[in-house]
């Protein structure tokens, strides 16, 4: 029956005048004001700790602006470190009220009676959202750079300038995964509140209890019986497949072979294969990328997949209630 | 009477003969003291001298009649020979003589150079107012030995390369009775450089004693890589009027000299894993000989395997290079990266080269693809979803 109605018309019609009014919406509010100041804080907090730090013992590296996003300085740890959970809240902040609370005040009508398809509405939303992420994470991303720029005077060469925006491309999509997941509870919960922390709960699990599961997994499904090094070795391997299903660890082993050039390898490293290898030898760019490619196209298939579940859920929502 | 007379004339003989004997006595003691003559003598009267030195007697002059002066005077002294007679330190011609105590002269002989060897016999006469004495003197002038010098060597022709220190060991050895400071002179072809070593030192002029010899060793080097061919080197060893020489021969012989490199320098390259890739090397000679049967081997890391084009290569001449294809194949299991291959090129009877290679592995793409694919099944989904329940 609907499919036999030939529909007409882009369902692209208005997208672009959702995304600037969200992101204008997003932008002047307080929400988002108190979430870019502790980002803000955080990064100029640890860039200076960094930048302090390498100026007192690295001498000579090639990679120093990598540097600047992965040194730690007691007690503060490394920005990265800071990132990977404050990028999850700044995306769940973004998403988790943006179709219930039109509902909630009850706009969504209003808004539907304008030309612009459900489709629309929801591509703006998400594509709002992940371009306010980008631009904070952008304005964090320059504001390190000029530190580093200021802090220790050495102009950044052009592999580390690529290799820090792959860094920020990984991070925006670490951010899309976590506002899409947000997306999907606010639709499917009417109550934002819900939907907040229904997200919240989906992040702590990954970050606190994911890790121990996947270790109690791994013990049972692949146990050391007898103790041979195949054995562990299956167990390890095992540990690692699983871990890797949250994007925790995809987005840390990503930022790890980015950030740093040295990392050869995310898994298990038999030593025969270090057999001759020059360690501690920079890894081009582009083998760093295929290094974590499975880890990036992954993010990206998540952060799709999600929308696309969130959408599927809103098109066959009722919402003229 | 006549008993008493006999007696009385006794006595008077007695007395007469008492009175007669004193003054022949007391002539006789005094005819005693006087009469020993001036004599002259001396302890050695015959000695051996050397051509050109100078011959000391020692006289000692006694006696005479009662003190005297003394002339002294030689007779029968050859021709061009100077005596000086020397006492108390100065040249004196006359001494006088105490006959109750010695004096002693020195007789001083200088032999002129062109002496020659034969014994000399001459007198020498000490003439006082009223007597004479004279003392023969020999003098066997003996030939002195010339000073010579002379070098020994067992081995004065070493073979090497162009690259080896020649070592001579060379005596040399003074065969005349004089003590010699010897100059030493070397004679090389150009680009040779000889140095003369004692008991390790390095010296250019060394003390040989009379009759002695002294253990030397000639170095010598071509400080350039030289051609191949003989060079002979002449030592020359001169210490007054003495001169030795010695020829030493330095046999330079022909060396390969191999190097391991690629066309153009670069010892660096890519590599997919388990995947072949060639490398082309290049086997230069920069010796003066040419290596031959040159084996090509590989050290790699595990699990990967390294095959060469030609696996030997029978001749690089000197000079010139000859190009090699190596096969390389890191193992499927190789991690992207760095990683150090060192081939080896060995002559026959020489030693390898061998050069590092720093090979970068990359990991296939194919992965990659996959990736892309993943996200691509994803915008479909997006793209279905779309068709299926868009424009609501």
């Amino acid at each position: 029956m609907a499919r036999s109605k030939v529909r007409e018309g882009s369902p692209w019609t208005g997208l672009w005048a959702v995304v600037f009014k969200e992101m204008a919406d997003h932008l002047t509010s307080a929400r988002m004001l108190i979430l870019q100041a502790l980002t803000l804080i955080t990064a100029v907090g640890t860039v200076y700790a960094a930048a302090s730090n390498l100026r007192d013992t690295v001498a000579q590296d090639r990679f120093l602006l990598l540097r600047l996003f992965t040194t730690a300085q007691q007690p503060l740890p490394a920005f990265v470190g800071f990132l990977a959970f404050l990028v999850p809240l700044i995306a769940i902040a973004l998403a988790f009220d943006a179709v219930n609370g039109e509902f909630n005040q009850h706009t969504m009508a209003r808004l539907l009676a304008q030309p612009i398809y459900r489709d629309a509405l929801l591509f703006g939303k998400f594509l709002a959202g992940l371009f306010t992420l980008a631009l904070v994470l952008t304005t964090i991303w320059l504001l390190i750079v000029g530190m580093g720029l200021v802090g220790l005077g050495v102009p950044p060469g052009g592999e580390e300038v690529a290799r820090s925006l792959w860094f920020l491309v990984l991070t925006v999509f670490y951010g899309g995964v976590w506002l899409a997941l947000a997306l999907v509870f606010s639709i499917t919960f009417r109550q934002p509140a819900t939907a907040a922390l229904a997200s919240i709960a989906v992040w702590l699990f990954f970050t606190v209890f994911w890790g121990i599961i996947v270790d109690l997994l791994a013990q049972f499904l692949r146990p050391v019986r007898i103790g041979l090094p195949s054995e562990y070795l299956a167990q390890g391997q095992l540990a690692l497949m699983l871990s890797r299903l949250s994007p925790n660890t995809l987005y840390s082993e990503a930022i790890l072979a980015m950030l740093n050039p040295a990392v050869r390898s995310l898994g298990f490293v038999l030593p025969i294969q270090l057999d001759g290898a020059i360690l501690g030898a920079p890894l081009p760019l582009d083998q760093s990328l295929a290094l974590i490619w499975p880890h990036f196209t992954g993010l990206v298939a998540v952060t799709i997949l999600l929308f696309a579940l969130g959408y599927t859920l809103f098109q066959r929502q009722e919402i003229r209630a | 009477m006549s008993w008493r007379n006999r007696v009385l004339a006794l006595s008077v003989i007695v007395l007469l003969l008492f009175s007669l004997s004193t003054p022949v006595l007391a002539q006789e003691g005094d005819q005693q003291q006087n009469s020993e003559p001036l004599t002259i003598f001396t302890q050695y009267p015959a000695q051996e001298a050397a051509v050109g030195e100078s011959v000391t007697f020692n006289l000692t002059l006694r006696g005479g009649a009662s003190p005297q002066v003394v002339r002294l005077d030689l007779q029968n002294l050859p021709e061009g020979w100077t005596a000086t007679f020397r006492g108390g330190g100065k040249v004196v011609r006359a001494a006088y003589v105490n006959p109750e105590s010695t004096t002693s002269v020195d007789l001083r002989i200088e032999l002129p150079k062109d002496v020659k060897a034969d014994t000399y016999r001459f007198t020498v006469i000490a003439k006082g107012e009223r007597e004479r004495a004279e003392i023969p003197i020999e003098l066997i002038v003996k030939e002195k030995l010339p000073p010579s010098l002379e070098f020994e060597i067992e081995l004065p022709t070493l073979r090497g390369t162009t690259d080896t220190t020649f070592r001579y060991s060379a005596t040399l050895r003074n065969r005349g009775d004089e003590d010699l400071s010897v100059n030493l002179l070397a004679e090389a072809p150009p680009d040779f450089q000889v140095l003369f070593k004692l008991t390790g030192q390095e010296v250019t002029s060394i003390p040989v004693p009379a009759n002695g010899s002294k253990r030397l060793d000639i170095e010598a080097k071509a400080f350039v890589p030289v051609p191949v061919g003989t060079y002979p080197i002449k030592v020359t060893a001169q210490g007054g009027e003495a001169q030795a020489e010695l020829a030493l021969i330095a046999e330079v012989v022909g060396k390969s000299e191999l190097s391991l490199t690629t066309p153009d320098g670069r010892l660096s390259g890519e590599a997919y894993a388990g995947e072949e890739t060639s490398l082309k090397l290049v086997l230069r000679n920069n010796g003066t000989a040419p290596a031959r049967n040159v084996e090509l081997s590989a050290s790699q890391p595990a699990g990967w395997s390294v095959e060469f084009d030609p696996k030997e290569v029978a001749e690089v001449p000197a000079g010139q290079q000859v190009e090699v294809t190596a096969k390389l194949r890191p193992s499927e299991k190789a991690i992207a990266g760095d990683y150090m291959v060192t081939l080896r090129a060995r002559p026959e009877g020489g030693a390898s080269q061998s050069a590092e290679f720093r090979i970068t592995v990359r990991t296939s793409t194919l992965w990659g693809i996959v990736g892309v694919g993943l996200i691509a099944v994803a915008v479909l989904v997006v793209g279905l979803a779309v068709m299926r329940f868009g424009r609501r």
